[in-house]
């Protein structure tokens, strides 16, 4: 009963999931063209997700979803290969299956397949993004048959990602959700407390905000 | 004065755990949906609000409420709390997907479960697990378990099914969606439906303890029992994947008290 809210589910925060490098330098005054390399392309899309995280409109969250295919489409076809380009590609997707939440199941799929091929690219990159991304969608997402959610290969991406930058606090608020949903309450206190000190290591922004009242909000609820 | 109060105030309790969603991203759904069946059923407009709780516990607290005169449930947790809360069958939801009624699968591991009886101390887990007695008299009503086993609920079907593939000491009691799903996992060939229930109602909507006349009562039903025929409130069901609704037909074992 009731299994279409669990769709709802999928309206989290890619933002705070997917920091991708920083965007490239501004640009210039002028209506500014495409972005048509690899990095500002990835960067773009960054930015849209960015953006669609904070937008009400829904209408608005389609277009941005709709430009950020764009974007990974024309980043894949400069370097099918790149892990930015992958990564980009599932980010996307996560757009639209937000935007598009009878076609969610399907989107998700396809954004997991595409994040495990930019993890076979290069694991490390954004900070092990697209472990973390995984973790998160695998988390979060509801669970078989009504969708791709699937806790324990959650926990092992997010585990994935603190083994490669154990001091990335997004990656250690992914392993702490995990855990929480794995029911180890004792494990996730632990992570939100050690994703709080990792933020508090970092300089002043309003990222390291975002990750502290996130490792607030963890350390409430357990 | 104290009649009107108590109409404004009256609740619909939805309540489905094992199943996803939380509190926060179904309200707007079952608003609606109350919205509509009050007007359908010309009650005063605002005179039924609902709420949406996904735990067990949660929502037995707001059912215990005296605000709560409605319950839309699943039926195992018609079968586990209708003698407690004083629950009156309405209707029975007509799910799109798999209609008024379902079986449930009881999968275990290829070549491993026999019978009732080489089940001795095993484990069944399920959405609905929370509800002992629906799982043992009757979902499995016709599958005497011994009597060490145990029943847990698990909201992790995924994990559940791989534990019995793997061997452990596990059955799981699955849905009927979830059983048609069995083939699509990678390791469905270690894994044997080893019985099933006979159909038995998906969802009800029940009365909580007469707090509703029967006259209001009647209204409800009827205006629900029209509902996604012909285009009446056909916007409120398909969020949440209801095709309408059906007269109540309960096994005898789990009639109203």
């Amino acid at each position: 009963m009731i299994k279409a809210c669990g769709w709802a589910l999928l309206m989290f925060a890619l933002a705070a999931c997917a920091t991708l490098p920083p965007p490239a330098p501004p640009a210039p005054p002028a209506p500014p063209a495409a972005p048509s390399s690899v990095p500002a392309l990835a960067a773009a899309i960054d930015a849209a997700a960015k953006r669609s995280d904070h937008e009400p409109d829904s209408k608005v969250r389609g277009e941005l979803a709709a430009q950020a295919d764009r974007d990974a489409q024309a980043c894949l076809a400069l370097e099918p290969q790149a892990a930015a380009c992958l990564y980009g590609r599932g980010i996307a997707l996560g757009l639209e299956a937000r935007a598009r939440p009878t076609r969610a199941g399907e989107l998700l799929g396809k954004m997991l397949d595409s994040l495990a091929q930019a993890e076979s690219a290069d694991p490390a990159y954004d900070e092990a993004g697209p472990a973390r991304v995984r973790a998160l969608v695998l988390v979060r997402a509801p669970g078989w048959p009504l969708g791709p959610g699937d806790p324990e290969a959650g926990l092992a991406a997010a585990r994935r990602a603190v083994e490669l930058r154990p001091l990335y606090p997004p990656n250690l608020l992914a392993l702490a959700d995990a855990l929480a949903k794995s029911g180890d309450v004792g494990g996730a206190r632990e992570n939100y407390a050690r994703a709080r000190a990792a933020a508090l290591a970092q300089p002043a922004s309003a990222d390291r905000e975002e990750w502290l009242q996130s490792a607030d909000q963890g350390l409430q609820h357990r | 004065m104290s009649t009107l109060l108590a109409a404004s105030l009256a609740t619909l309790v939805f309540c489905a755990p094992g199943y996803p969603g939380a509190a926060g991203d179904a309200q707007p759904l079952v608003d609606r949906f109350a919205s509509a069946a009050a007007t359908a059923a010309g009650w005063p407009a605002g005179s039924l609000a609902a709420v949406y709780d996904p735990t067990e516990d949660g929502g037995l607290a707001k059912l215990g409420g005296s605000e709560a005169v409605l319950a839309f449930i699943p039926f195992p947790f018609f079968v586990e709390h209708a003698a407690q809360l004083h629950l009156t069958p309405l209707v029975q939801a007509d799910m799109a997907d798999i209609g008024p009624q379902q079986r449930w699968s009881l999968v275990a591991k290829s070549g491993r479960v026999t019978d009732a009886q080489s089940m001795a101390g095993f484990t069944i887990l399920s959405v609905a697990g929370y509800a002992p007695g629906f799982v043992r008299h009757s979902a499995l009503a016709g599958w005497a378990l011994p009597a060490d086993v145990k029943i847990e609920a698990t909201g992790q079907v995924l994990s559940a099914l791989r534990r019995v593939a793997a061997g452990e000491s596990v059955a799981v009691l699955l849905d009927q969606t979830a059983a048609a799903a069995l083939p699509t996992l990678p390791f469905a060939a270690d894994l044997k439906v080893v019985t099933q229930s006979p159909e038995l109602p998906v969802a009800v909507v029940a009365v909580v303890a007469g707090r509703v006349t029967a006259a209001r009562a009647h209204s409800l039903q009827t205006a629900l029992l029209a509902m996604g025929r012909g285009s009446g409130g056909a916007d409120s069901l398909a969020p949440l994947r209801l095709r309408g609704f059906v007269p109540p037909k309960l096994p005898s074992a789990s009639a109203p008290p």
